[in-house]
């Protein structure tokens, strides 16, 4: 199937600034992406090219086959929800949201219906004569993703519309977000430089880090197989193990961490001995437990620190040569480990392997 | 007795209060109070009170006609310096503009410039591109007076005017023009307002550049100035009360409403 939105070549210089640097990206339509990096990464402005408010310095963008790449933004058919809303301060909320239907030219019937089908879908109805400012902020929020949607864009375009809510509010919109995406199987481009956002919401996670894609994939795929250490990084908490390798045979790897003999699966990769790898190794996979593990990887540890989490606990653990490991029990378990010195243990197969890419010291 | 010194600077300060106060009030308050005076000269004592100088100013055609034509170059002067104004406040803001600041400082300039000498500049000008005396001068002269004003409130209000919103209106659909009239003029609009109440105002009041640029016709200070000067009559100051009561309500009234757009 073609794709909704392609983005060909795509770079943005501001002087001698590289914002975006050559990005090739398509995406399906009917998709949940999210564009995930961290601050100045280029997320914005990749959005604002596609919604027209900045013109590419090269390249090419294509919205449902056309090249939009200098047409303005009310000739596409793209709408974005703005960080801060930008609701129209002077119109009320059924106002504002059949903005973009009067613009189309629909008859007053018609927009008075989709209206209200819009605010129903957000549980609004009775606001409709209200004005933003008479709203709280996750109904202003509900205002500008309707607004957006209203004039049944090709792809709506989402830029950090939850980071002004509380933490407890933005969950239950991630929710919402992602129920009201699939209830109207729009394409959402979502830009975010929350990894838990991102995890929690889309079919598909674009990591960008100085203006390029570091990798781009599922959930699951991102979090469980990063093809980056920046990615490692990024998404989720981490142990990084830098280890060298000792010998390497099909799906086998031996590692040197720290002075202690790990294994690993290399995937794709095909280590030579002497070479240096980083093992990711998440904290939920390491298994602690107060006697030595018969099989998988070991190693015997100190607890060093604990933080209870509520429904966890993390404890930093110092094992040999004075490396940490993070890690986590449920909080029930944390008795049962007896005193300070622990074994942690982990299955070679949960772990990852990126090659250093700084290889040569 | 330690009270008493301490709260010394206090007093003074309230005194001297009441003293500005009493300062300003005193001349506009003998002004109204002469104008109930039933007698045809104005001195104390007041004696007998009467509306007559009211009824006859209000059926003083001369007054009428003044104050039709003050109103008159008033609103058009208004209008034309809140279109220039925020056209040029507009300039200023917009994206790639060069030379802003010169902009900014020209339009602003005629405010600076004393009223004499704005005047008889312009009287210079209207003569040199053979443009008559009257109204279409007085106009030219209110307008160009009035521009500043509204160019600095509009501007106040455009830099607080999150950037975002035309981008929302472009970005559902609408164009420059459309998004100019349907988001960022209704967003000027309290701004706006105050300015031209300000604009009316200060049209109603002027006098020197009314005087250089005029013709026959006199607008309502020059034929209150020219009643002066036939003698002081308990109907100048009916007059020049009704003229003070009207805009000092008309002020209020748009401080009111700014005021409450401004806490929304
Ligand atoms: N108008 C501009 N002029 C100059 N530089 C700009 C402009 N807009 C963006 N940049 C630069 O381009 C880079 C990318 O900016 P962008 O806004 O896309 O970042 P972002 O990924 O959205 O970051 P954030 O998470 O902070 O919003 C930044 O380094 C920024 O300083
Ligand atoms: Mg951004």
């Amino acid at each position: 199937m073609e794709p909704v939105v392609q983005f060909d070549n795509v770079n943005k210089s501001y002087g001698k600034h590289v914002a975006v640097d050559n990005l090739n990206l398509s995406i399906e339509a009917g998709k949940f992406v999210t564009l995930l990096g961290p601050s100045g990464c280029g997320k914005s402005t990749s959005l604002r090219m596609l919604g027209g408010f900045e013109t590419p310095t090269s390249g090419r963008i294509m919205l449902s086959g056309k090249d939009v790449t200098r047409v303005p933004p009310n000739k596409r058919n793209v709408n974005i929800v703005f960080q801060d809303y930008a609701l129209f301060p002077h119109m009320s909320i059924a106002k504002n949201i059949a903005f973009g239907l009067e613009l189309k030219g629909f008859d007053n019937q018609r927009i008075h219906r989709r209206v209200s089908e819009l605010l129903e879908l957000v549980q609004l109805q009775d606001y409709a004569t209200r004005l933003p400012a008479e709203l709280s902020g996750g109904q202003r929020q509900r205002v500008a993703l309707m607004r957006a949607l209203a004039p049944d864009p090709d792809v709506l375009l989402l830029d950090e519309p939850l980071s002004a809510l509380d933490a407890k509010l933005r969950q239950q919109m991630q929710i919402e977000l992602k129920a009201i995406q699939e209830k109207t199987g729009k394409t959402f481009m979502f830009v975010t430089h929350d990894q838990e956002e991102a995890l929690t919401m889309s079919d598909t996670i674009v990591v960008m880090n100085k203006g390029r894609i570091e990798q781009m994939g599922d959930p699951n795929t991102l979090y469980g197989r990063p093809g980056s250490v920046f990615v490692a990084n990024f998404i989720g908490e981490t142990n990084l193990l830098r280890s060298t390798v000792i010998s390497s045979e099909g799906d086998v790897a031996a590692l040197n961490w720290n002075g202690i003999t790990i294994t690993a699966n290399p995937g794709g990769l095909t280590p030579r001995h002497g070479e240096h790898l980083y093992v990711v190794l998440r904290p939920e996979a390491i298994h602690c437990s107060a006697a030595e593990p018969v099989s998988g990887n070991r190693v015997k540890g100190k607890i060093r620190q604990r933080v209870f989490k509520g429904n966890h606990t993390s404890l930093m653990v110092e094992v040999g040569g004075g490396a940490m490991l993070n890690t986590l029990v449920h909080p029930s378990d944390v008795a049962q480990l007896g005193g300070e010195d622990i074994w942690l243990g982990w299955k070679p197969e949960t772990t990852t392997v990126i090659p250093d890419r700084h290889a040569h010291n | 007795m330690r009270n008493m010194v301490s709260d010394a600077p206090r007093t003074t300060l309230t005194a001297f209060y009441w003293a500005f106060i009493l300062y300003l009030l005193l001349p506009l308050t003998l002004m109204m109070a002469m104008s109930f005076k039933d007698a045809n000269f104005v001195a104390f004592p007041i004696g007998d009170w009467t509306l007559d100088w009211y009824a006859k100013v209000m059926q003083d055609k001369q007054f009428l006609e003044a104050c039709l034509y003050s109103i008159m170059i008033a609103a058009a002067s208004t209008l034309a310096a809140t279109t220039l104004g925020t056209w040029i406040a507009m300039l200023i803001v917009a994206d790639g503009i060069r030379g802003r600041t010169i902009i900014f400082a020209l339009a602003c300039l005629p405010a600076v410039v004393p009223g004499m000498i704005s005047a008889i500049s312009l009287r210079i000008f209207i003569s040199t591109i053979d443009m008559p005396t009257g109204t279409a001068a007085i106009i030219l002269g209110h307008t160009v007076h009035a521009v500043p004003f509204v160019v600095v409130m509009a501007l106040t209000r455009l830099r607080s005017m999150p950037r975002n919103l035309v981008d929302a209106a472009r970005d559902l659909g609408a164009d420059g023009v459309v998004a100019f009239f349907r988001v960022t003029l209704p967003y000027l609009g309290p701004a706006l307002f105050g300015g031209m109440i300000f604009c009316v105002l200060l049209s109603i009041d002027d006098f020197v550049r009314t005087f250089f640029l005029g013709g026959y016709r006199p607008t309502l200070p020059m034929l209150i100035f020219a009643k002066v000067q036939g003698g002081m009559s308990p109907e100048i100051n009916a007059m020049a009360t009704i003229v003070l009561v009207v805009t000092a309500a008309v002020g209020l009234y748009a401080e009111f409403i700014t005021r409450r757009a401004r806490t929304r």
